[in-house]
């Protein structure tokens, strides 16, 4: 009567997942067709010269020797991008701890501050951001009028070198949203009765803070500092935006992939362009292994 | 009930899926594919012509514009999947790439056929000339020219600037700008400016690039420029480097649309483009001179060109579509002078009385420049842009916010453009 029994364990397993593997079809041609596949190029391409328009040439190891010692914007967009991910990501988790803070107190209204505070970063890595920024920072922009209260004159803070990098830093914090939220799923899963015995001891909230909350929270901070830390580096958007794709002024945010966009889209060095790419994915993982290795020191799993 | 498709159902689906995706591109081959950069406003004028032309019983156009910056991104990744457009608007600046990598296509064999161009300017034809063939259609004639707010030099009391002025008199009208209380600065910083150092290197009797691609001033040139910008912006006449720095590239942040000077260096033909977002009446002008018996640094561009992509198969059609744009008389009348002014004598003349008076001050200057005109100068190698866009203007923004002295500025652009050019070889 059932004829499946008689067939091989082959037939039957695909019969039984050919429509969920037909089903996530789109999912395989995308992710060969557009990920693997484009990533395997890049390597290859990363070891050639490729101007789009006639075909690739192979030169070996010459553009990571270029890039070490031959290209001083190399140099500066790396010290760019080094700056904003030093700063902008300790101080966005900071920002988000303290906000998780202070919205963990069992406020009325909870859902309502957290969907407002994650708000930000739904919208923030977005075109219409970018454009908002630079109107905020300009020379007449909203931030300006704001110190003319108290009778400062602002500098026009996006087209001026010393700081048009910090505005990107500060909209990279106001970003705060999502490891604001998991700081809040973090700091729910500290047991209440460690508070109680803490307070019973007449311990300061300070105290508990550092003693307590902090290292209980370890292994979320090095999540948050891991996910933020690969998102800096990749940061794109807003400089490209803010800048007009130029790195405007003097180089001021210049960002390493926005170097990148540059040698490949406007001065069409793909093969270079490649091998900036594949440099920025090694110093990423090597950043990321790094802070696997130290953990160990710093993070407490509660096992 | 689960869903069944059996192997040769699916193999037949997807046979089936492949011929139609094969077939469709035979139906698309009926219209010719368009690309351009610009505004809305060039792309209604375009798309007016090219319904025009479907009206007239020529095939229907398919066309795609966009910014200048997103556009050559765009076309080049077009041209390596082998999928660039019959009809391409080509720049001055890559016509000699796009042409020797055959990624354009040679027009001389169509030229007294479906190209024509009987009464065509016989300097516009040359400017489309790579190696002796010819690879783009110029769409007009343009010249660099300084964009002018009226409205501000009646308020400060000054005769709007002309062949006469030289930079020597800058400062006196920056005077009067303050003493009336305009409320801007005079002029842009036009030291990060390649086609206005350009102009001036050429009223010097030097020039950018010398025909086989190398540097044809000295270091002494740029330091000299840099210098006399550095006294300009010292003695307020022009912008703040900080406020120089909000310049992005569009026209809605150049200084003259933020409201921060009234005058700053653009091309004639888009008198049209900065009037349709300016409020107070522009106009244009010639650059400053540095004597007034200076020889011209000025010269008639083609503004742009229209080229036929190299792997078009309807290669016939687009250079037909191609004279339609500059030959016809309604056509011209629609596009007007935003491309420049047409470079075709007879419908030069059709189109003059049709023009509105901004137009005609975009047609009368051209033709107007006199002595100020010099010699079309060849085509600028092929890594000029870079060294505009990555090292001219970041030296002048150091220049600028004081992190070079001039000397130190005119060494390191003589050095870094050599490095670029090297580099390309």
């Amino acid at each position: 009567m059932d004829r499946a029994v008689s067939t091989s364990w082959w037939s039957r397993a695909w019969q039984a997942n050919a429509p969920g593997y037909l089903f996530l079809l789109p999912w395989f041609i995308g992710f060969f067709g557009l990920t693997i596949g484009p990533i395997i190029t890049s390597f290859y391409l990363s070891f050639t010269n490729f101007d789009l328009l006639t075909a690739p040439e192979w030169v070996g190891a010459d553009n990571y020797v270029r890039m070490f010692t031959n290209d001083p914007k190399f140099l500066a967009s790396m010290r760019v991008t080094l700056f904003f991910v030093i700063f902008s990501v300790p101080l966005k988790l900071a920002f988000a701890l303290g906000v998780a803070l202070l919205l963990n107190r069992g406020m009325r209204g909870l859902p309502l501050y957290r969907a407002l505070f994650y708000l930000p970063s739904l919208l923030g890595a977005s075109v219409a951001i970018a454009i908002l920024w630079r109107q905020l920072f300009a020379g007449d922009g909203l931030v300006n009028d704001f110190l003319a209260i108290f009778g400062i004159q602002g500098p026009s803070w996006i087209s001026n070198p010393r700081y048009s990098l910090w505005t990107l830093i500060v909209l990279s914090i106001w970003q705060f949203g999502s490891p604001m939220i998991i700081f809040l799923a973090g700091l729910r899963q500290i047991p209440q009765d460690m508070y109680e015995a803490a307070s019973l001891d007449g311990a300061s909230k300070s105290r508990m803070f550092w003693k307590i909350t902090l290292p209980l929270l370890t292994p979320v901070v090095f999540f948050n500092a891991i996910i933020q830390t690969i998102e800096a580096f990749k940061s794109f958007t807003p400089a490209f935006i803010i800048s007009g794709g130029t790195g405007n002024p003097i180089n001021s945010t210049l960002f390493y992939t926005l170097y990148l966009y540059q040698e490949a889209f406007e001065f069409f060095r793909m093969g270079y362009a490649s091998a900036l790419a594949w440099f920025l994915l090694l110093l990423v993982a090597l950043f990321t292994a790094f802070s696997f290795l130290t953990s160990k020191y710093w993070v407490h799993y509660d096992d | 009930m689960t869903l069944r498709i059996d192997r040769r159902q699916f193999l037949m689906g997807s046979t089936a899926l492949a011929v139609a995706a094969g077939i469709s591109p035979a139906f698309a081959a009926e219209a010719l594919r368009m690309i351009f950069w610009g505004s809305q406003a060039r792309a209604d004028r375009t798309y007016g012509v090219t319904d025009l032309y479907a009206k007239a019983g020529g095939p229907a156009v398919q066309g795609e514009f966009l910014a200048w910056g997103d556009y050559w991104p765009k076309l080049a990744t077009q041209t390596a999947g082998g999928n660039a457009p019959d009809i391409i608007q080509m720049d001055y600046r890559y016509i000699v790439e796009y042409a020797k990598r055959n990624a354009i296509a040679p027009l001389d064999e169509f030229v007294g056929g479906a190209l024509p161009l009987a009464d065509f300017d016989k300097d516009q034809l040359d400017g489309g000339k790579v190696d002796g063939k010819l690879y783009g259609i110029s769409l007009g004639a343009n010249s660099v020219a300084l964009m002018i707010n009226t409205v501000d030099f009646e308020k400060a009391g000054l005769e709007l600037p002309g062949q006469n002025t030289t930079y020597a008199d800058l400062p006196a009208m920056a005077e009067a700008f303050a003493s009336k209380g305009v409320g801007k600065k005079l002029i842009a910083d036009g030291s990060g400016s390649e086609p206005m150092f350009e102009n001036w290197l050429r009223q010097r009797g030097k020039a950018l690039y010398t025909a086989d691609g190398k540097l044809a001033w000295e270091v002494q040139d740029a330091v000299d420029w840099f210098k006399m910008w550095a006294d300009l912006r010292a003695a307020g006449v022009c912008v703040s480097a900080e406020d120089q720095a909000l310049d992005t590239g569009p026209l809605e942040t150049t200084m003259l649309t933020l409201g921060k000077a009234s005058v700053i260096p653009s091309n004639s033909n888009q008198l049209v483009a900065f009037q349709a977002i300016n409020q107070d009446k522009i106009t244009i002008s010639n650059f400053p001179r540095i004597a007034t018996d200076a020889p011209g640094g000025h010269y008639r561009k083609p503004s742009m060109f229209f080229s036929v992509g190299g792997s078009s198969a309807q290669k016939e059609e687009a250079a037909k579509l191609i004279n339609f744009f500059v030959s016809n008389p309604d056509a011209a009348k629609v596009l007007g002078v935003e491309r420049g002014i047409p470079c075709s004598v007879s419908v030069r003349e059709a189109l003059a009385p049709t023009l509105d008076a901004q137009s005609q001050v975009a047609l009368n200057f051209v033709a107007n420049l006199g002595s100020l005109l010099g010699v079309l100068p060849p085509s600028p190698p092929a890594k000029a842009g870079e060294i505009d866009s990555s090292l001219f203007r970041v030296i002048s923004q150091e220049v600028g916010f004081g992190a070079r002295s001039p000397e130190d500025a005119g060494n390191a652009l003589f050095t870094g453009a050599n490095d670029i050019l090297s580099r390309a070889s």
